[in-house]
Formats: C-alpha cells, structure tokens, sequence
C-alpha cells in the first residue's frame, strides 16, 4: 500500500499498520461488537466461550481459557503450576520482557539460557541449567518459529519439569505439523494488536490438554470463584472481554491466510537477500509465521537508518537483552554470559513482513536493501 | 412488571446529553473511526480520558489500567507494599480488595463495618501492627467511609492510605471526592459500575508525579523506554477502546448520579416507615453515590424471595463473610471475629436502584417490599 508520495522519494513502507487490517474488516467487527451490546454480556460471555472453542479446535487441544493478555496468560499457568518463591524457572534471553516479568511477578527467579541461531533456547544448553529448584521451562517460539521441542518436552519428563510454550508470537505455526500451544504441558498466547491472531486492545489465551489446568486457570482469572459468592483460593482479575472475543472470532478464520501470506512474503526476503544479510533458513521440523522476519548485519545501525530515509520502517526486537536490563541487574548476570543472545542484539534487524504488504513492495525493500550494500 | 438489577440495554438506548442521537449509535460511530487508527494501545483516546478523569475527580493524575483490581493492586506495588507487610481493610468488600492485597504479596487484615457498610474507624487502631503498611477504606456500596478519622489514624501512625473507591464514582466526603484523599485512589469502570465501559477497566487517581511515573513504567513491563527496563513490572493497560467509550460515558456521569440519588432518597422515605427494615444513618456531608442500595432486614430471604418472584430483581452483596471465605483460611479468623460484617451478611439485600427505573417501576419496588411486610402480618 503506497501511503504518501514524497516528492521524488518514492513510497513509504510502514514497519506495520494496525490501521489498514482492521479497516479491511471493519464492517464484520462492527457488526460482531453489535451482537454483544445486544446481550450486554461483556464479562466472560458467549463469545467468551465459542472463541475459547474454537482456538482450542484451531490449536488441536482440549482446553483453551481467555484471559487479559499473553502476559497474564503465562503469569497464571505458572500460578496454576504453583510456581511461587524458591523455584527457577528457565527461559530464554532474548524475548520480549514480559517472559521474564512474569517469572519474577510469580515470585520465582528466572534462569537464562542462550538461543541457537534461530533465536530459540538451546535444548543442548538447558541440561546445565538445571537444578533441583528448577520448576518450569518456558521455551519461547521467537520470531513466530516454534523452538526444538521433542529435546525439551524429553528434558522435561526427565526431570519431571513443566513446559510452558510462550506462544505470543507463534498463533498458527507448526512443530512437526504439530501446532504451537500444543506441544508442551500448557501454550500462551497473545492476542495484542502486532500479533498474527490480534483484538482490537490487549487479550490472551491460553491452551492444554490438562483439564486440571483448565479448571483452575479459569478459577485464578476470576478471583478464584467458583460460584457467584464463594472461593477457593486468592485469584486475581484477568479476563478476555467479550468485545475482543467478538472481533478475534472475526479474524480466526483468516489467520491461515494471514500467515501465509507473510511467509510469502518472507520467501521474497530469503530469496533476495541471502547474498547481502544473513536470512533466517527454515528448519524441516517447521513451519514459521514470521511475526518478525529478522536478518542478521554487522551494519545494522546504518542499515536502518538508511531505509528509514527511504521511508521504509524497520525495527530491533531487542536491542538490550533481558539479562542486561536494569531490572534484572539483581539476578548476577553479566555482558558475555550468553554470547549468542548478545552478538544476535547488536546484528539483528526486523523487516516490515506484515500481511498487508504485497510481493512487490517487499521487493522493494529488499532491493533497497541490496543498493545499500551494492551501493 | 420487571424491575432489573442491569441497566445496560436501557442505557444504549438513551440519548447522548443535549442531542436527539442515541448513545449506542454515538459511541458506536466514535469506534468506528477509533478502530481505523489501529491506536489501541496506550493510545491518545486513553490519554484523553486519563486526563478528562483526573480533572472530574480532582486529582493531578490519572492512569488507566485494566481493571479496579489491578487499580488497587498497581498502588500497593508502586508504593512499595509486599511481603512482610499488612494492610488494613474492611471486612465487607467485595473479594478484589482482599485478593489485589494477596496478590501483592502482603497481608489482608480484617476491620469489622459499621451501621453504614464502611470500616469502623473505632477499631482501626487495635489492629495496627508493626507489620501495618497501609490502610485501605473501602467506599462499599457508594457511600464514603469516615475519611476525619481513617486520615487522622494514617496520619498519626506514618501509614500509606490508598482507598479502594471502584463503587464510588462521583461520590464525596465534605466536598471532596472519593479516591483523592490518601496516597492513590482506585477507581474501576466495570460494566455495572456508575461509569461503565464494555469490558474490565480500571484507573488510578494520585497528586504525586513521582508515583505517576512508577505506575506509568509498572502497568506496561517496568518500560522507561521503548527498550529499557527500569523495574519489572506488568501488563495492565486500559484499551484504548474502552477509553472511546468512557469519554462519551462520562458527560453524564453527574446527571445519572443524581438520579441514582434521588431513587434511593424516594426508597429511604417509603421504607423510613416499615418497622422491620433498618435504614443505614445518611448524611449530609456525605454524597453517597448508591452504587447498592443495600438496607438490613430480619426476614431477609424471605424478602429475596418475594421480590425475585414478583419481577423485582433484589439481590445480596454479599452473603458470605470475607474473612470465612476459603482463600482466607490461612489468615485464621473464626466466625464471632466480625459480628457486624456476620450481621449484615444475614440481613443485608439490595434493591435495583440504577438510574434508567421509571418512577413506576420504583413505586412498584417500594409496593413490592411494603406489600411483603403486609402480607407477613396477616
């Protein structure tokens, strides 16, 4: 989509659009959002229900439980696991934030572990890690690839440790044709508006086998009542509206075409680009979503702000790793401590990929791409 | 005829103050510009009423978060309120204050109420500990609790005050409004709450920057930029989406308030001469909004019955004590602990009191109750 003409400049090519896909649906939304205000069930209502069935169905699981948003969705599997003070619980360093804060807003002490070259925590690494307080493992599936789970799910039945997938960035991606949320113990997902599957505000949801979990996830995302006047246990408020469930039942069904779309898009990238930044190589277990299509350069800093004056936005996911943020300056980590997290911060770079743009505006970039290094 | 408890299909059919549009259709056409901007998070419609809440309250800041409980909870982690620590509360609440307490870590401690719902000030004190942190009045019901005497105790004892205000909307003490008297006020914009949005939401009042920016930062992951993480912290943010909604909410919140007051003033008068039902004590300096209007009565069930029955829906908030709920069975409180919180457990009924009844529908409530009264005589 070709936003605003600049002169001589060319075309600008925006890192996303929020805008541009819910204007594409805007008729069905409003209209799903008018269903609900007849009922005026907006807390764990009807659509509530169905979109929890239907992502289950979609995920190939038994149970999916709505909840406030990805975040919230990890922070009560680990509570619904019983992870609390005392415990560690290992992950990976270069996701987003919100992995590790919700390790610590448990109570547990997060343990990193470097990733692989696909950004995913290194199954061979994990072992060391851990320890007889080791509780969980949250493999992360970054960049919307799933992590190597068969090695990770035989670690943990091992050591009899759960695996909590956070599947925020991977709706819709496969593990051996298997999809992400059913692949360890419990799968969280976000629902926030940058995702593959995304509400029009921040919601999550998530997915498992285990009715057990089920059950008493539900109970925690609301105050842990088990009827309208009685409880079992301290729970918290984390529900997804109904609202959201009206607009997300709009989306589902185009997920599959969404994320195909992007990996067209990112076969454009892979097959133009190879010879100037390192491309991301597809696994034979996988089958990626590309919630970011992320290149690797040692010009990376000049390299963006070379497109951003060609009017195409691009964007680091992340540039500081978790182990180094201030916050985490009390858990004892240091600069070294995972190099491959570390030299991937300072190289990596996410292309513009979303659904919205077609093959000849990620030809575009790519060749812009391309001049750049050719001059 | 049927009086409902929710108000909800009433309210989207009313009109948008000074013009013939229906709400629905005004908030509607507002969200459908919204949803084209792909603004929903931490957008500028929320910063909108972030702004436009403050200055309703009276307050120098507001922040919107997802929910009245993580309101409570957010206040109590930004002011340093955790492990170790107790916080004082009332022993009839709805179970967020207690839980947004647990979830911070630190300890619930239980004050029984007095005639009017709210905390008894006279009992504070004995259950100030050197573990107390903090003192959480709740506005139960709408009605304010005694802020001279909960402020002087915080005052003289260095506590924290942050009030749980998530029914008191609109509502005040000598003049000035709920949520705005201590360190933090928690508000929540739940869809049964006098300003309601269509989901969860929630917001916090505060006059102190600094506590502003610590809830800013804890709300969105501790993020001080877009990729650096001062403190960890938390999602929970009020869509932006619902703040759409709010804005449009908010122009009537005072009009529907006073209406509210006026119903439980006709409710207060017709039952003033029932001998079986005990009025709570108003007063002048209080502006109770009747976010519940809840009195006591002996025959309670009975009273439920026949009102449920007969169209009226009466309801009970709540009938289970608090601090007998199973979450709390490790804070070792026994029944015979909060006799006046037992006592209102028993007697206690609300009456569908919402700004959208009719006068006939009201009247009908009050023929309801009297008719039930009557028919116990004979």
């Amino acid at each position: 989509m070709i936003e605003t003409r600049r002169g001589n400049a060319g075309v600008k090519i925006p890192y996303v659009d929020i805008g541009a896909q819910n204007r594409a649906l805007k008729k069905e939304l409003l209209s799903a959002m008018e269903t609900v205000l007849d009922h005026g069930n907006f807390i764990l209502g009807q659509e509530l229900e169905t979109f929890e069935k239907q992502f289950a169905e979609y995920c190939g699981v038994a149970y999916a439980v709505g909840v406030n948003s990805g975040t919230d969705a990890l922070f009560l599997s680990l509570k619904a696991l019983g992870v609390g003070p005392g415990d560690e619980v290992i992950t990976a360093p270069n996701s987003f934030i919100a992995t590790a804060s919700v390790i610590v807003a448990a109570g547990a002490r997060p343990v990193f572990v470097d990733v692989r070259n696909d950004y995913n925590i290194d199954p061979n690494r994990i072992e060391m890690a851990i320890t007889p307080k080791t509780k969980a493992i949250i493999p992360v599936h970054l960049t919307g690839r799933p992590a190597d789970m068969d090695p990770i799910m035989d670690i943990a039945v091992n050591g009899d440790i759960f695996v909590i997938e956070d599947a925020a960035q991977a709706a819709g991606a496969l593990y051996q044709d298997r999809r992400t949320g059913a692949l360890g113990n419990i799968g969280c997902f976000s629902l926030h508006p940058l995702k593959t599957l995304n509400a029009c505000g921040d919601g999550g949801i998530i997915t498992t086998n285990d009715p057990e979990m089920s059950e008493k996830i539900k109970r925690l995302r609301n105050f842990g009542l088990i009827n309208r006047d009685e409880t079992t246990m301290w729970g918290y408020n984390s529900r997804l509206d109904s609202l959201q469930c009206a607009t997300l039942l709009v989306k589902l069904p185009f997920l599959d075409a969404w994320n195909a779309r992007r990996r067209a898009n990112a076969e454009v990238y892979r097959s133009m680009l190879a010879e100037v930044v390192a491309v991301p190589q597809e696994l034979p277990y996988e089958y990626s979503v590309y919630h970011t299509f992320v290149v690797q350069t040692e010009k990376r800093d000049a390299l963006q702000g070379y497109l951003e004056s060609k009017g195409i936005g691009t964007r680091v996911h992340y540039p500081l790793p978790i182990h180094l943020q201030p916050a985490a300056q009390h858990f004892g980590y240091h600069k070294g401590d995972f190099p491959e997290c570390e030299s991937q911060a300072e190289r990596i770079l996410s292309l513009p990929v979303h659904q919205g743009l077609s093959e000849s505006q990620i030809g575009y970039v790519a060749e812009t791409i391309k001049k750049y290094f050719k001059g | 005829m049927r009086v409902p408890f929710s108000y909800l299909h009433r309210q989207f059919k009313a009109r948008v103050s000074g013009e013939k549009e229906q709400l629905l259709d005004a908030i509607l056409t507002d969200i459908k510009e919204f949803v084209q901007t792909g603004d929903f998070t931490l957008g500028k419609k929320g910063e909108e009423f972030e702004r436009e809440f403050a200055s309703f309250v009276g307050a120098r800041n507001a922040i919107g978060v997802n929910s009245g409980t993580d309101a409570l909870f957010l206040s109590m982690k930004a002011l340093g309120i955790g492990a170790g620590d107790e916080v004082i509360t009332c022993a009839e609440t709805f179970i967020a204050t207690a839980a947004a307490i647990a979830a911070a870590g630190a300890r619930p401690v239980f004050v029984d109420v007095n005639d009017e719902f709210t905390v008894d000030a006279a009992l504070i004190e004995r259950a100030i500990t050197t573990r107390t942190k903090a003192i959480m009045p709740v506005w139960f019901t709408g009605n304010a609790p005694d802020m001279d005497a909960i402020m002087a105790i915080a005052v003289r004892h260095g506590l924290v005050l942050v009030e749980d205000s998530c029914t008191a909307i609109n509502a005040s003490f000598r003049g000035r409004h709920a949520g705005t008297f201590g360190a933090a006020g928690a508000f929540s914009f739940h869809p049964l709450k006098n300003l309601n949005v269509w989901s969860d939401g929630g917001m916090i009042v505060t006059d102190d920057d600094l506590l502003t920016d610590k809830l800013r930062m804890l709300r969105n992951y501790g993020l001080k930029s877009r990729d650096e993480v001062e403190i960890f912290g938390y999602n929970s943010r009020l869509d932006t989406l619902q703040a759409v909604v709010a804005l449009r909410l908010l122009a009537d919140v005072k009009a529907y308030t006073d209406r509210r007051i006026a119903i439980a003033k006709t409710y207060d008068q017709a039952f003033a001469n029932i001998d079986q039902i005990e009025v709570p004590p108003r007063h002048g300096y209080i502006r109770h909004v009747f976010h519940l209007y809840m009195i006591r009565t002996e025959n309670r069930d009975a009273l439920l019955r026949y009102c449920q029955e007969r169209g009226v829906e009466a309801k009970i908030h709540y009938p289970l004590p608090l601090p007998y709920q199973n979450c709390c069975k490790d804070l070792g409180y026994k029944h015979g602990d909060f006799p006046q919180t037992e006592r209102d457990c028993r007697t206690i009924i609300t009456l569908p009191a919402h700004p959208y009844l009719t006068n006939e529908e009201v009247d009908y409530t009050i023929e309801t109750v009297s008719s039930f009264y009557r028919s116990e005589r004979e």
